[in-house]
This record gives C-alpha cells, structure tokens and sequence, in this order.
C-alpha cells in the first residue's frame, strides 16, 4: 500500500517556504505541479542539472559531421564536377549547410530528449490532479510512511503555510 | 528577483493568476465576434485569388509574369525575401530577447513566434512556384536518384532549401515547446468533450511537475541559444543569393548582416502592425502595454538606423571603390527609371523611422500603427529594388530593359498576404495569443505594483 | 567596504616592469633585427588601434547598456569609465601617425599617377584624413567624458534628471559612434591597401573592439576582485561577461566569414587581392587568428560552469586579447611591410611598452573615484542579481 498526501497552495511563495520545511524534515516530496516555472524550487527539491545541453551538443555534433561529411563525399568521391571554378573540397560553400543542419539535428535531439524524458508526447495519459493546477493552484504530493508516523507533522507544516484541501490518499498496490 | 520601481509595469491593471489565465483564453472560448467574421472573409477571398493565380501561373508556365530575358527575377523573388524577412522578428523576439533576458519579451513572443511560422510558408510559396514545376520540388533535396547526380551544394539557391526548411523545423519546435504548457491549461478549462479530447492530444499529457518544468526551461534556453545563430544566418543565406554573384549592387560584402538588421526591422514592423490591432480586439491592452509598444519602437529605430547606416555605407563604398559599374548600379538606382521605388525605400526605412526619437511618438498607437504600415512598404521596396534595378541595367546596354508585374503576380502576392492574415486569424481562436505560463511567472516581479500590497 | 582603489606599489611596479621589459626589447630589437622606418611605424599604428579599440568600447559598453535599461552592470560601470580615460593619450599617439604617413598608407605619395587613387582623392588625402580624425576624437573624448561626468554628479545628488541625461547621452555616442566607427576603420585600416574595399569592414572592426573590450573588463574584474574590491559582483555577472567572450567570439567570426565567403565566392580579382597575400605569405599566422580567436573561446566557453568560472573566464579572455592584437596585425602587415613581416623583439616590445602605458593609465583612473557608483535608480537590481 502506497499512502500519499496531497494539498495545493495559492501562492508560490507558501509553496517554497513548505517544500523547504518538509525536505528539513527529510519527508520525501514526491512531485509539485504548478501553473509556471517557479525560482529556486529546483535547488529546495534537491534537483540534478538537466542534461538536455549534453543531448543538444552530441546531437548537433553528429549533425555537423554528417552535413559536411556528406557533402564532401558526395563532390569529391561519389560525382566530382567542375562548378563554377570552385575546387572539389570547396570548404566556405559546405560550411552554410553543415550549419543549418547543425542547428537541425540538436534541437531534435534536445526536443525528443525532453519529450521522451519526462514521458510527454501526443496521447500521453498523465493523470491529472486537479484542473486548476494548470491556471492557479500551486499542488504538493507527498509520499507517506506506511506505518502513518509522518502524517501529524506533515499535515502541521501544511496548514501552517495555509494549504487547502490537505487530502491523504491511499492506493493498493 | 529585484527590479528597480522606476521600471514600468508589463503587467498592468490588478491581476491575479486567475485572471491572467482567464483573460487570455477568453478569445478561445468565446465566440468569434462580427469583425473577426469580416476579417475572414476578406482573407480567405484573397487568398482564393492568390490560389486562383498560382493555378494559372502553373498550369500556363512563368510567362505569365512580367519576367524577361534581362530581368529573370521580379515580384516572386522579392516577396520571398520580404516574407522570410518578416519572420525573422518572431525568432528575435523569443530567442534573442529570452537570451538578454528581455522580460517585455513574455507578453508578444507567442504571436511573434505564429507570425514567423506564418511567414516562411509564404515565403517557401515562392520558390517552389518560379520553379515552374512544382509537382518536382522534391528535386532540390539530395536524394539518391537515378541520374546518379546529387544537388549543387555549391549553390546559395541551395543552402536557402537547407536554411529556410531548418528555420521552419525550428522555429515551429521552439514554438510549441512553448505552447505545451499553456495548451494544456486550455485542455483544463475548456467544457465541450470533443474539444478536451483534441487539447488533451495536443498537450502531450503536460502535468506541470516540477522536474518537467525544469527540462523545459532549460530546453527554452538552449533552443534560444541555437536560435539566435540560425535566425542571423537565414537571412544571411538568403543575401548570399545575391551577393555570391557578379552583379553591380548585388555583390557586396556588408549583404548578411544589413539583410539581418533589415529582415528585424521589417519584422517588427509586422508584429507591431498585427499587435496594435490583436490588443484592442482581444482586450489584451493589460498585457501587452504601451510601454511594449515603446520598447519595440526602440528595437525599430536601432535596426531602421543600422539600415540606414548600411545604405550609406553601400553608397559611398560604390563610389570608393571606383569601380565604375558599382557606381551606376547606385547612382541608376536613385536617379535611374526606378527612382521612385529607392526613393520610397529612403523614405519609409531610413527618414520616418527617425521620428521616433521623440519619445511621445513611440507611444501614440496610432503614428505607431501607420509608421509600421510605412515600413512594411519601404522594406518591400527595398527588396524590389535590390533586385529589379540592379538586374534591368546590367553590363550589356543593348540588353537593358524595364520591369512590370502581371496581374498574376500580383495576385499571387495578394493571395500570400490573405494565407498569412488567414492563418493569423485562426491562431488567434484556437492557441492563446500570449504565453500564459510566460506572463504569470514574470507577474510578482514585474505587475503592478499597486496589487502586491494589497494581496499581503 | 573600502570604495576606492589604490594603486598598490606592487602592482606599480609590475606595471613598470611590464614597460621597462618593452623598452628593453625594443632597444634590443632595434640593434638585432634593425627594423626599416616602415615597420617602426607599423607597430606604432597596429598598438594604437589596439589599445584605442579597448579605450573606446569602454563608451560602448556604458552606453549599449544605458539605452537598453540595463540593470546588472551598473556596478562596474566605473570599469568601462576607466577604460575610457586612455582616449585623450590615443588621440595624441594617433596624431603621431602624421609622420609615418607615406611609410603607411601608400595613397598619401603624391604624384602616383594611379587613377584608382585619383579617384578616390576626395577622401584619402593627407588633409581630410587628419580633419577627420580631429572628429572622431573630440566627439568620442567629448561625449564619454560627459558620460562619465554624468555618472559622477550622481554620486553626489540622487536626482532622477541624471538617469534620463545618461541615456541621452548614451544615446548621442551610440549614434556618433555608429557612423564613426566604421569611417575609422575604412580610414585607418581599409585605406592601408588602398585599392581594396569591403562595405562589410567597419563592421568587422567594430564585432572586433567589442570582443577585445569584454576580455578586458573581464580582466580587469579578475584583478580588481583578487585585490579583495568588487566583493558584489558575483557569478551572474561573470557568467553574463562569459556569455558575452562567447557570443561574440561567435558574432565576430559570422563577420569575418561573410566577408571572406563572398570574396572567395565571386572571385573578382580586385576583392581577392586582399586575402591572396594573407593566405599565401602568412598562411599560418591567418588561420591561427581565426583557431584563437573563434574556435578556441567557442569550445572553452561552451559549457555552464567554464563561463562562471573566473580564473578560467580570465584564461581565455588573456588568449582571446592575444588573438585579436594578432587579428590587427594581420590588418595592417600585409598592406604596409608585406612577406617579410615576422613577429619578433621590436613587435613584442612594442606592444608591452603600450601595455605599461595604458595599464597604468587605467588603474590610476580606477583610484580617482570611488569603485562603486551611487544613487543610479538601477543599481540594486545589480546588486540582487540572480537569474
């Protein structure tokens, strides 16, 4: 049995001053929603740095190998041809494309990152806690000892901090 | 984060979150009123003539335009250049102003963003109808085919094939990474079923957690980062058209970045045009305030300057050089049979734009307004006079010849406009017209300051 | 909080030594590589460009960021006012290319009997040339001190009129220099090869004095804060400077291959005439400029952490500096020595000499007023500066 609490805030700024008490009280969070990025919750829930940058440089670096790779076995090995009275390896007129596609393949790579990441994509079925999350409601989950030894202190923190509909949850598993 | 009392609000009147989300999916969730109506039908109309034209021009080949042997480029290719120009303030606004953090930046990025993607499928049309054979436009990507050839990658026509489908690609990810979140606020308040059903699709289960919110800010950024370089090289790439080649007044080193400044400054004057009339039919003059106004008034005269700056620079370095076929294409161009058209391009680029030195004129909606038409003009006209006055008069004078649209060039212009305003107008029913999570979190910072006393 | 700057002895005296080390190679060089007129001159003009580029984007920075309402800087801004302080000494270095005119810039000759110069001889004549660079300073002297004077009445008065004058002011050197920067370039260093002619130049020059600038603002910081001032800039700031080494190393390699993609494209022998040398006689030194100067601070600033770190951000602004006084030597060399040039102990002792000098004329402006400036309705935001 997994036992959870839920409750949402109206303000960000009771949001973060709970989610700090409670990571204090080494009580594991084990998600919030809000309507927009807030500053700082990052650091408060112990985040890890993305590392959607390390995606977009490996992806963008296969990009640019690829375009300019291709583009110079295509006009020196595959079918040379005199144009214009440029030489074959004609480096200035490769480098537009390997730019472009550069730039191409990292944002994909960085897109499909994100997307597969966090488990986001056309017909995903998150489950949706409550509708206003997305407009103005600031929502905490947190996960609960079985034995219910957290919950007086949890709830404590909570209403402290003026959360609303404070719920616990309990799924079987 | 701290900000100075002696900026200006960009959220103004006493908003909360509540009202932000409400007010700016209002225009989704109401029922389009009789001008929008109006505006459709005026859109769609002359987007079926443009249609109409394309047909034409397909069915009876490029003769149908004005072209001619001396002059094989005309209103088609201007307009492709005017249009991709045009997007390219959408892509400034959201990727360059996000990487100097431009908070003003929060309230006009997502339609800017719409507008560019508008644009370049305008801009794209024209290519593929002077290719003559459209049904064959899929020959201009290396494919392995059976003539064994590949395309020319030495050809700047070519890197535009590579910039602007990239530019599109791009730009269209950017702007939806951007629309998850505030698609699926939609998704949350939206009542009819059917309607759920699509939204919920199209918001890709966002949930608003934070470790997604995370991911995506860090995204936002760094396709910010790729942005900034891919918008300055389009329209680089698309000057190089011109000035890899050996004509007089096209071959010109200062072409990439003067064709940048000129490609935001004519941006901005669309998204100026398109906003000033959005916020009063919308009732977002809360969001997007006179100070945003001003603020892109400012960015106009700095790119109408630095345009103007670079006209000059052409002008005297055509005479420095001493190269006495440079020196014609410019003095032909201000005094030839296409006079006119540079003197309407001085006017509206370089000489109106400077009024807005005086700070009541970057406020009042409606110079701004009409100013923005100008420079939608001028810029038009600068394209047009790049490329028909340096191409009617070239080193052959038995050649020199002069230039005139058909109808069905025109029309076919008028019929891009119609698809822009068109695809414009169903934006505006269907995605919020401004990034919603965007303006919530910059409102503690940067709302009025009238609200957050009383809300503690 | 100590508010102002002074000169330590030490650091006096490594600047000496950095100057004396010039002269000494420079008397060295002179007796073993006994330099021609032509060359003397050569590095004359090449270290004053330099160091009149860093003194003059000083009044770049302060006036971009005033007309964009920037809040962040407004706690260096004593910085890039320091840097300004150098302009009246490079005017008078610059008045001093007078009498290496003809070793120079080859249209000063008169009786060339070349009509291309003809034609051009309502611009590069001796006259005009110096007219117009009697121009350029006053106007950039004139309007940066008044940014500076600006800055300083409002340390003493916490009056609004002095935020709204500085951005007319701002404004007012934005415009000039706009116009002016790029005549400079076409006078001081297009006209060097003097048939040739690039509309793109100036603004190349100009990508490059803002690349030079920012490394030493970023340098200067790094000293300044190793003597224990600056205690309130923090990593945001230096991870904004960092972005800028970057963006514009980037930036000024997008210029540089403009230029060079449409030249080499169109293959008209009077555009190309003008990278033939460069590439054929300095072939290594031509692309070194362009490893050091792009491909160098692009992977060395690429990540996060490499632009928040100072030590490594002071690194790459060292190198990057070095880059671009190679980036203006290869301006000036080929049209002036031409093949012969070699970097050696007269072009070393040149530039340390020039370093001493403005070294010293930096720092001690940095001890004239207090480091921070006071009473800019922006400057807390500097202050709370987080991202």
């Amino acid at each position: 049995m997994r036992r959870y609490i839920s409750a949402y805030f109206e303000n960000e700024e009771n949001l973060l001053r709970a989610a700090k008490d409670l990571k204090e009280k080494q009580v594991s969070i084990q998600d919030v929603l809000t309507p927009f990025p807030i500053h700082g919750l990052d650091s408060i829930l112990g985040f890890k740095r993305s590392n959607i940058p390390t995606v977009g440089f490996i992806s963008g670096a296969i990009g640019c190998i690829l375009a300019f790779g291709f583009q110079a076995w295509a006009f020196i090995v595959d079918y040379p041809l005199f144009i214009g009275g440029k030489p074959h390896f004609a480096i200035p007129s490769f480098i537009p494309i390997t730019f472009e596609l550069t730039v191409l393949f990292a944002s994909f790579g960085m897109v499909f990152a994100f997307l597969i990441r966090s488990k986001l994509g056309p017909g995903a079925n998150n489950p949706i806690h409550d509708e206003r999350i997305t407009d103005d409601r600031f929502m905490i989950i947190i996960d609960l000892d079985e034995g219910g030894n957290q919950d007086e202190m949890v709830k404590e923190i909570l209403a402290k901090e003026e959360a609303q509909e404070i719920k616990v949850k309990e799924i079987e598993k | 984060m701290y900000v100075s009392p002696i900026r200006e609000p960009l959220v103004t009147g006493n908003k909360t979150y509540k009202k932000i989300t409400d007010e700016i999916s209002a225009p989704i969730e109401g029922k389009p009123g009789k001008a929008w109506y109006a505006g459709i039908t005026l859109t769609v109309s002359a987007l079926l003539f443009g249609l109409a034209m394309m047909g034409y021009t397909i069915w009876n080949g490029i003769g149908t335009w004005g072209l001619n042997k001396t002059i094989g480029w005309g209103w088609g290719i201007t307009n492709f250049v005017w249009w991709v120009g045009i997007g390219h303030a959408g892509t400034f606004i959201s990727a360059i102003l996000l990487l100097f953090r431009q908070k003003w930046r929060t309230s006009i990025n997502r339609s800017a963003e719409a507008m560019t993607l508008f644009a370049v499928m305008c801009a794209g049309l024209f290519p593929l109808i002077h290719m003559g054979r459209p049904l064959l436009g899929f020959f201009v990507f290396p494919y392995p085919n059976t003539r064994g050839l590949w395309v020319n990658f030495n050809s700047p026509l070519l890197w535009d094939v590579f910039a602007i489908s990239t530019y599109f690609t791009v730009s269209l990810l950017f702007w939806y990474v951007g629309l998850i979140p505030d698609i699926g606020t939609i998704r949350d308040r939206i009542k009819s079923k059917f309607k759920k059903w699509i939204y919920g699709l199209l918001s890709f289960g966002w949930t608003g957690s934070a470790k997604h919110w995370q991911r995506h800010e860090s995204i936002s950024l760094i396709l910010a980062g790729l942005a900034a370089p891919l918008v300055l090289s389009v329209h680089s790439i698309v000057s190089t058209d011109f000035a890899t080649s050996v004509i007089p007044g096209w071959h010109t080193t200062i072409f990439p970045p003067y064709f940048v400044a000129g490609a935001i400054f004519s941006g901005f004057a669309m998204v100026l045009t398109l906003l000033i009339i959005t916020r009063k039919v919308l009732n977002l003059e809360n969001y997007i305030t006179v100070g945003h106004i001003e603020s892109m008034n400012k960015i106009i005269i700095a790119t109408g300057s630095i345009v103007g700056i670079a006209y000059i620079t052409e002008l005297f370095i055509a005479w420095y050089s001493g190269v006495e076929y440079e020196q014609y294409a410019f003095l032909n161009r201000a005094t030839g049979p296409y006079w006119w058209a540079y003197w309407i391009m001085m006017t509206c680029n370089v000489i109106s734009p400077q009024l807005l030195w005086i700070k009541k004129l970057r406020r009042n909606l409606v110079f701004t307004f009409i100013l923005s038409i100008f420079i939608n003009i001028g810029m038009w006209f600068e394209r047009f006079v790049i490329i028909v006055t340096s191409l009617h008069r070239d080193y052959l004078p038995s050649s020199w010849s002069m230039y005139e649209p058909t109808i069905v060039e025109v029309g076919i212009f008028i019929g891009t406009l119609g698809l822009f305003f068109t695809c414009f107008l169903l934006f505006i029913r269907v995605f919020p017209v401004i990034a919603i999570a965007e303006v919530k979190s910059v409102l503690k910072s940067s709302g009025d300051k009238k609200d957050k006393s009383e809300k503690h | 909080m100590e508010d102002k700057y002074t000169l330590k002895r030490k650091t006096q005296y490594g600047i000496l030594s950095i100057a004396g080390v010039g002269i000494l190679l420079l008397i060295l060089g002179y007796f073993i590589e006994s330099p021609n007129r032509q060359e003397l001159w050569a590095n004359v003009l090449i270290n004053n460009l330099y160091f009149l580029f860093i003194a003059l984007f000083g009044g770049v920075f302060l006036a971009l960021h005033k007309i964009a309402y920037a809040g962040w800087y407004t706690a260096l801004k004593r910085i890039p006012e320091a840097l300004t302080k150098f302009l009246p000494i490079s005017a008078v270095l610059m008045f001093l290319i007078y009498f290496g005119m003809h070793d120079l810039y080859h249209w000063s000759h008169e009786g060339l009997h070349d009509p291309i110069l003809e034609g051009k001889a309502a611009y590069l004549n001796v006259p005009f040339f110096f007219a117009r660079m009697a121009f350029y300073f006053l106007g950039w002297i004139g309007l940066t001190y008044l940014l500076r004077k600006n800055t300083l009445d409002q340390d003493l008065n916490p009056d609004l009129k002095y935020h709204k004058r500085g951005k007319i002011l701002a404004a007012l050197f934005m415009v000039f220099f706009a116009i002016t920067s790029s005549t400079m370039s076409w006078d001081w260093i297009m006209s060097i090869d003097a048939h040739w002619f690039s509309t793109l130049f100036g603004w190349f020059i100009f990508i490059g004095m803002f690349v030079c600038g920012i490394a030493t603002i970023i340098l200067l910081i790094a000293f300044l804060k190793a003597q224990g001032y600056l205690e309130y800039i923090n990593k945001e700031h230096i991870h904004d400077m960092g972005k800028y080494l970057f963006a514009f190393s980037i930036f000024w390699m997008y210029l540089w291959f403009s230029q060079y993609l449409l030249i080499w494209y169109s293959h008209i022998p009077e555009e190309t005439a003008y990278f033939a040398p460069r590439l054929k006689d300095h072939t290594v030194l031509f692309f070194t400029v362009l490893i050091i100067n792009f491909l160098f601070p692009f992977l060395a600033l690429m990540t996060r952490d490499s632009k928040r770190n100072l030590k490594w951000l002071s690194f790459v602004a060292i190198i990057v500096l070095i880059g671009h006084w190679l980036n203006i030597y290869m301006l000036v060399i080929p049209g002036t020595i031409g093949n012969e040039a070699q970097i050696g102990l007269v072009e070393i002792g040149f530039a340390a000499l020039y370093l001493g000098g403005f070294l010293y004329v930096v720092l001690a402006s940095l001890t004239k007023t207090p480091l921070l400036v006071k009473n800019d309705p922006l400057l807390k935001e500097s202050f709370h500066y987080e991202t």
